[in-house]
């Protein structure tokens, strides 16, 4: 074997294509994602097992350190759910880098803006998403696509200060379900048909249907699920029936995968608590005040799967033991 | 006439440029990891010498390029220019019930291969980009497809219909198809030129065994029955895939472990056969390490698929209502001795008797194996689907 290595000749590939032509590369072959957090991290492992290349920004190499290490349990949950192989595994691990800095995207046709809110205050950084589609604009090429990953905020606000805003568009992956294969494709008032019909592609690629959402804030998801869960709170107080009943009607009866209370855990009450503020702030109807169950859960700091307890207690691998 | 093999995969381009004139290969390797990072080719040029050649290859139409390049360079190349090739030869994995032939590919042959797309999801659309890929770098050249199932075609409807509702046959056309046809066909083939019998008057039983195992039964040159079905994972135990199982067996699963159609496929096709008994690897050489270190599930994984090798021989034999030929091919049909022995062993009560010794040194050679007092010939002939391929192509575009 050791024989034959040392006679075989290592060149470069390039000077044996046919043609000098500019090639055009594939849609998507390489896509960035800023900000590797629960969301972020859920978007690259997906791009990267529909076998694009990936790299993904954090501020700092800690946060590359644990970006990897959410990946990593996300492919090992599909391991262990006979979903992927081993050798699988490192194949998609090795379509995936990190990063600290912007120019590492040159050369991304994709990147999607996914920071997290702001863990105390939840707050939705609008200011701080801003900076980063104008350093995305920076290192981009002018017809690469500038994606928000949005459920409150406006697609069409972040872009405002940018020059090629037709380029940018929302994005909603519905992360919170695992293997939920939707996205919600949210035009600003400003995107390109060119724009959406090629993330309507980038969804086909990633094997998601998608539905197309006027800009609002919720869009269709979000609204629909925290007025359901407000309502099962509201049930909940008055007595009339226990957390795992209900959710068990929703799932046995409706048909849904998970119970309402077992998505709010997984979506984390902080968050939850201020999606349903920033819906309140926006729409200014009642029914989107956070029930007290909620608020109660924030204030005790039970925000669900993350910290171990909230409507239901977990143990830390994310499994309901009550 | 210089013709070029090619094999295209999800990720990977196989292929081979043979002179049909001197049976010589001029040129052979693979493109690998296409889309992905780290894609390399591999060439093998005229001399043996070997090439790795680095760098992006983004996707199947480039890979052809670069295939194509290299076979017309001037350092490591068997041609001046591409007009000396005078056809492709495409291996294509579902032709469905549209083909049970090799066909020169026109618009309309296009056509019904992406037809046959709906049952064949992961192969064929990488077997069409190859075909794309040179139309539009080729476009004057002819090529011919050659169906991985065409072989089987033959079968009697008794042997590929399923026990489900005919119904569904027609809705969806769920049947048996079988694979692995070119190998099945040139082995069968070759084994009665190189025995001197009659392939339009001999029963024979092909045992195509490599990480994929297939047996098929071929009575007077025809496919009569064969082990895969609708998909690959039919029939014996492989590498990975289970081969066959209990359909109570899947549907339990689905809600034991609360997994979908994606997860239940990966765990049969990937996770299982010798592999997921074995908890080592898919490659038998492993396991054959493993089993002299006295790994008990090396060798309960080597047993079962040994096993059912002989098992589905067993059947066939009786299928074909006796058989007078027995042949041996793919990577572990041609060079593991020791499944050779216990199959054969085992088949001892229906006249089967090899010369052990013989059996033992012989490794990917063409050699008979049985006894002259054995009633049934055994064989090894190592397979050469490229060269079947080719000669398909030579054969129809002579006519033209």
């Amino acid at each position: 074997m050791n024989k034959y290595m040392a006679e075989e000749i290592i060149e470069a590939i390039e000077r044996y294509g046919l043609s000098k032509r500019n090639r055009k590369r594939t849609l998507f072959s390489r896509i960035g994602v800023v900000g590797c957090g629960k969301e972020g991290s859920v978007i690259a492992t997906t791009a990267a097992l529909n076998g694009m290349e990936v790299v993904f920004l954090e501020p700092n190499k800690e946060g590359i350190t644990n970006a990897f290490s959410r990946i990593e349990d996300k492919l090992d949950r599909k391991i262990q759910n006979w979903g992927l192989t081993e050798n699988e595994k490192k194949a998609i691990l090795g379509r995936i880098t990190g990063t600290t800095s912007y120019d590492d995207f040159n050369g991304c046709d994709f990147v999607i803006e996914a920071i997290r809110y702001h863990d105390q205050t939840g707050e939705r950084r609008v200011i701080q998403r801003k900076e980063v589609f104008k350093e995305l604009e920076r290192v981009l090429s002018t017809n690469a696509i500038i994606a928000s990953n949005v459920s409150t905020v406006i697609v069409t606000d972040l872009a405002s200060e940018l020059v090629h805003t037709e380029r940018c568009i929302g994005l909603h992956f519905l992360s919170n379900v695992p293997d939920s294969q939707i996205i919600e494709i949210v035009p600003g008032l400003n995107t390109s048909t060119e724009t959406f019909d090629k993330v309507c592609q980038f969804a086909k690629l990633i094997n998601h249907q998608y539905v197309s959402v006027m800009e609002s804030a919720g869009l269709v998801s979000i609204r629909l699920f925290l007025i359901q869960l407000n309502e099962a709170c509201q049930i909940l107080m008055e007595g009339i029936s226990n957390i795992e009943d209900i959710d068990r009607v929703l799932t046995v009866g409706f048909g849904y995968r998970q119970g309402v209370f077992r998505t709010a855990d997984q979506m984390g009450i902080e968050k939850i608590v201020r999606l349903l503020e920033n819906l309140w702030d926006e729409y200014g109807s009642i029914k989107y005040k956070p029930s007290p169950i909620l608020l109660r859960l924030f204030r005790a700091k039970h925000f669900g799967v993350s910290s171990n307890k909230g409507f239901y207690t977990y143990d830390d691998f994310g499994n309901i033991i009550k | 006439m210089k013709i070029l093999v090619l094999n295209c995969g999800s990720s990977s381009v196989k292929y081979k440029l043979l002179d049909m004139g001197t049976n010589e290969v001029l040129g052979a390797g693979g493109v690998e990891k296409i889309g992905m990072k780290g894609s390399f080719l591999k060439h093998i040029r005229r001399d043996g010498k070997k090439v790795l050649l680095k760098g992006e290859i983004l996707e199947h139409q480039l890979a052809v390029e670069y295939i194509l390049g290299i076979l017309t360079s001037e350092k490591h190349g068997a041609i001046k220019s591409l007009e000396e090739i005078n056809a492709v030869g495409h291996r294509v994995v579902h032709g469905g019930e549209k083909f049970n032939s090799s066909v020169l590919i026109t618009d309309e042959v296009i056509h019904k291969i992406v037809e046959c797309i709906d049952i064949a999801p992961l192969h064929n659309p990488p077997n069409l980009a190859g075909i794309y890929a040179i139309n539009e770098l080729l476009p004057a050249i002819p090529q011919v497809a050659v169906f991985d199932t065409a072989f089987h075609q033959t079968m009697p409807e008794y042997a590929y219909m399923y026990g489900i509702p005919y119904s569904l046959y027609k809705k969806y056309g769920i049947r048996r198809y079988g694979f692995h046809g070119t190998s099945h066909r040139y082995v069968s083939q070759r084994a009665c030129d190189f025995l001197g019998l009659d392939y339009s008057k001999t029963k024979m039983i092909t045992a195509h065994i490599g990480n994929g195992v297939s047996i098929t039964a071929i009575e007077n040159g025809k496919s009569v029955d064969t082990s895969m079905g609708f998909t690959p994972i039919e029939g014996l135990m492989m590498g990975t895939r289970s081969g066959d199982v209990d359909l109570g067996v899947v549907t339990f699963l689905m809600e034991k472990e609360m997994i979908g159609a994606g997860a239940v496929s990966t765990l049969f096709n990937k996770h299982s056969g010798v592999l997921g008994v074995s908890g080592i690897s898919s490659d038998m050489r492993d396991i054959e390490h493993a089993i002299v270190e006295g790994n008990e599930r090396a060798i309960l994984a080597m047993d079962m698929y040994e096993y059912r090798i002989k098992k589905y021989i067993g059947s066939y034999a009786a299928a074909l209502g006796g058989v007078d030929v027995i042949v041996f091919t793919g990577g572990v049909g041609e060079n593991q001795t020791t499944t050779r022995e216990y199959v054969c062993d085992g088949l001892g009560f229906m006249g089967v008797k090899i010369d052990n010794e013989l059996n033992a040194k012989s490794h990917g050679v063409e050699v008979l194996l049985s006894t002259p007092e054995s009633t049934v010939k055994v064989v090894v002939i190592p397979t050469d689907e490229e060269y079947m391929i080719a000669s398909d192509t030579l054969e129809i575009v002579e006519k033209l």
